[in-house]
């Protein structure tokens, strides 16, 4: 599988070569091969069913693979104590004791891990007003959401896997959750993945991209990276085939007068024809998205469209 | 980790007690009740010579008392249902095992710290139980000598222990296994009552080889204390067993199987010397476990559930280590 | 952070950064917020804003100290601060006047074309 590498010459804080995971009749993932470098907030885009959870659970160890490796903060997840004080895994159900008070849960993580930070977890719920003594059973969705994250970042981990964490938040919630992220990362010593359906929170936030469809990654690497690869090209409807030859057409729209291409670039394209534009990220995500099977093309016609 | 155990289960662990204080009290209160109410009656009998028959005539405590201390034979299955099962299922149903064992201990660690207090409090509960309900029967069981007897063997010592253990691991096995509570708690209920029924009547009478002991008719043998009677018939001189009587009966032959001696006999007249001597053929035949034996067979029944138990155990264990959560 | 403009999130800091200096809201040795204050109050990658304050350092305009900041290193080329709102003010009030003379934006914006054509006009002549 074609992907935009990062070079990286810093630490990885995952690799993966050719990973699948096949329950009985279902493959949920085949063929990952993807590296996030240290200090990175990578997002994990696709549509459902695409296989990031499975993906996000197969790091964190609580999934074994049926095909392929991976190595997690240089080593394979597996039950050690030292393994799994280095990842933090908030799973998207929010996993939570609900008849227990948030205070409960800093307590329990005091007892469960070797370095924990419960200060840290008592100060961001106080600065977001959120009890601490109540059961987490009666917290809101996006308080619950709070206190999940607050506790898994006091396991002070070196990688942070999330699956879609901000889902069920209203946007000043979503805010809050991502600035809190940010802030860990800025701090040093932190990689996130940060799944989510909502690209243009994640544009803000993540400098890394891991896309996958169908199963398959479709793209990885620094998001300005992934950008600069690709092109709009916009011209008359004429034979492009000379494009589609030495370049990746991502997704091709064809009206009556004009073809629009988003092309993923193998080299510069020489083509005057073209007029070239810069992509946004969630237009790339779209057409990655909107792609039936890699890597054949799809073609869509567009009834009087102009562009 | 202790702190984590402790914390979940707690309401569960005051609500156990309490139940036991109840259960304590309500012991203690009839319990010395019969003491007294025993020890009255065996002085009163002792002074007129009349003791022998004490045992049909005395009814020590209420019936009511009676019942409840019988039904603390599903005790150990309430451990199971109630601890057991809910402890690795909940945490599947919840999701909460996401963040149990995403937390810095391993699974294993999880398992035998969890494992290990709650079979320390199933074991400390039932024990607790038998030893009160132990020390209740003890007028009883002077008067009935019947404490071998399944219903009353299952009650009493160290075998309550043994069944809290098997149930305990029973529940957490089901629970890891099917990964919801409502069918683990089914799975448990069912598998105790079918493991301890299959046990009580088909393993434990052989346990150690039955003594049994023939007797002629009109010296008939009794085998002294608590024993436990296994079978007890007549047989023909030539061997078979004589049918059990059903209506009339002389030394308990029925009339249909008397020897031709004996015809007159049937018909009410006192059996003569010749029915006398055909009878003499006959055996009784008494097959039992005698009372000495009482102890080796709690030890043997609580030992076999005890290793149902730590099987269960290993089995949960390797389900949840290995299995994807 | 203008969630629709098409500039990426680094050159929108580095933007508003130089607006700041030409506002007269920055001056020189006043201390930039640090990448976490920025993070914590944007939530945008603290990488971006390494990247921004980067850039301000390559064009000489803010410096890092190590352990104390990134501090403003000197103005920008061009008038002095408080004359861009010092302006602006005035332009305030001459909208103001003419949108009470009955002028539209389209009107108003044909006059500053006018205006600055003759002045070009003017410089060449």
């Amino acid at each position: 599988m074609i992907g935009v590498q990062a070079i990286s010459e810093t630490a990885v804080a995952i690799r993966t070569a050719g990973l699948g995971k096949r329950y009985r009749r279902v493959t949920a993932l085949s063929d990952c091969t993807i590296t996030v470098p240290e200090g990175r907030i990578s997002a994990l885009i696709g549509p459902n069913g695409a296989g990031k959870t499975t993906l996000l659970r197969l790091l964190a160890g609580l999934t074994q693979p049926t095909t392929g490796e991976l190595t997690v903060n240089g080593g394979i997840p597996r039950q050690d104590p030292a393994f799994l004080a280095s990842i933090g895994f908030l799973a998207q159900e929010i996993p939570l004791y609900r008849r227990l008070s948030a205070e409960d849960h800093i307590r329990a993580g005091a007892h469960l891990n070797p370095c924990w930070d419960g200060e840290s977890v008592r100060e961001r719920l106080t600065t977001l007003t959120i009890p601490l003594d109540r059961a987490v059973g009666t917290l809101s969705g996006g308080q619950r959401s709070q206190v999940a994250l607050a506790l898994t970042l006091a396991k002070r981990p070196r990688l942070l896997l999330l699956d879609e964490p901000v889902a069920a938040l209203d946007p000043l919630a979503r805010r809050n959750f991502l600035a809190v992220l940010a802030d860990a990362v800025a701090a040093g010593g932190l990689t996130v993945v940060l799944s989510s359906h909502l690209v243009a929170d994640l544009e803000r936030v993540c400098d890394h991209i891991i896309m996958l469809a169908a199963s398959r990654v479709q793209l990885c690497g620094d998001i300005d990276t992934v950008l600069d690869a690709h092109q709009v090209l916009v011209g008359p409807r004429k034979d492009t085939a000379a494009i589609e030859r030495d370049h990746r057409v991502v997704q091709i729209t064809r009206t009556p007068r004009q073809v629009t291409m988003l092309v993923r670039r193998n080299g510069p394209v020489i083509d005057p024809a073209f007029q070239a534009s810069d992509v946004s990220l969630e237009e790339l995500v779209l057409a990655y998205m909107g792609q039936d099977a890699p890597p054949a093309l799809t073609q869509l016609t567009s009834i009087g469209d102009d562009q | 980790m202790t702190w984590l155990v402790w914390r979940l289960h707690r309401a569960q662990l005051y609500i156990a007690a309490a139940l036991l204080a109840a259960l304590t009290v309500l012991l203690l209160v009839t319990g010395l009740q019969m003491a007294s109410q025993y020890h009255s009656a065996l002085a009163a009998c002792s002074a007129s010579h009349s003791c022998v028959n004490l045992a049909s005539t005395l009814f020590l405590g209420s019936h009511a008392v009676g019942f409840g201390v019988i039904m603390t034979l599903g005790v150990p299955a309430l451990f199971g249902l109630f601890w057991g099962a809910p402890l690795a299922a909940s945490e599947f149903e919840t999701g909460t095992g996401q963040f149990a064992w995403m937390q810095s201990v391993t699974r294993k660690r999880w398992l035998a710290v969890t494992a290990g207090w709650m079979l320390l409090a199933a074991a400390a509960w039932g024990g607790a139980v038998s030893g009160l309900v132990t020390w209740w029967s003890g007028p009883d069981n002077a008067l009935q000598l019947d404490q071998f007897k399944p219903g009353r063997f299952d009650i009493m010592g160290i075998v309550p222990v043994g069944y809290a253990l098997f149930a305990m691991a029973l529940g957490l096995c089901a629970g890891a296994l099917l990964r919801r509570t409502l069918p683990a708690l089914a799975v448990t209920l069912a598998g105790f009552i079918v493991v301890r029924a299959a046990v009580t009547l088909w393993l434990r009478p052989h346990y150690l080889s039955a003594i049994t002991v023939t007797y002629k008719l009109f010296s008939p043998f009794t085998p002294t204390g608590s024993y436990w009677q296994l079978a007890q018939g007549i047989r023909f001189p030539g061997g078979g067993l004589v049918p059990a009587p059903n209506g009339a009966a002389i030394d308990g032959i029925p009339v249909g199987s008397l020897p031709q001696a004996c015809a007159a006999a049937a018909s009410g007249i006192r059996p003569g010397p010749s029915c006398r001597q055909a009878l003499a053929a006959f055996h009784g035949f008494i097959a039992y476990q005698p009372a000495s034996r009482y102890w080796a067979f709690q030890g043997i029944e609580f030992g076999i559930f005890a290793a149902l138990a730590a099987a269960l155990i290993a089995v949960a264990a390797v389900v949840l280590l290995r299995r994807d959560i | 952070m203008d969630g629709r403009s098409v500039a990426p999130p680094y050159l929108q800091i580095v933007q508003q950064v130089k607006q700041a200096l030409q506002m007269g809201v920055l001056d020189v040795g006043d201390k930039l917020p640090t990448v976490r204050e920025v993070v914590a109050a944007t939530a945008i990658n603290p990488n971006t804003v390494l990247k921004a304050y980067r850039d301000l350092e390559r064009d000489g305009l803010v410096e890092a100290r190590a352990g104390h900041g990134t501090f403003v290193r000197r103005r920008l080329p061009g008038p002095p601060p408080g004359t861009h709102s010092r302006l602006g003010r005035s332009l305030a009030r001459w909208v103001a006047e003419a949108r009470q003379a009955g002028l539209d934006d389209e009107s108003m914006e044909s006059l500053l074309r006018v205006a600055l054509q003759a002045e070009t006009e003017e410089e060449i002549a």
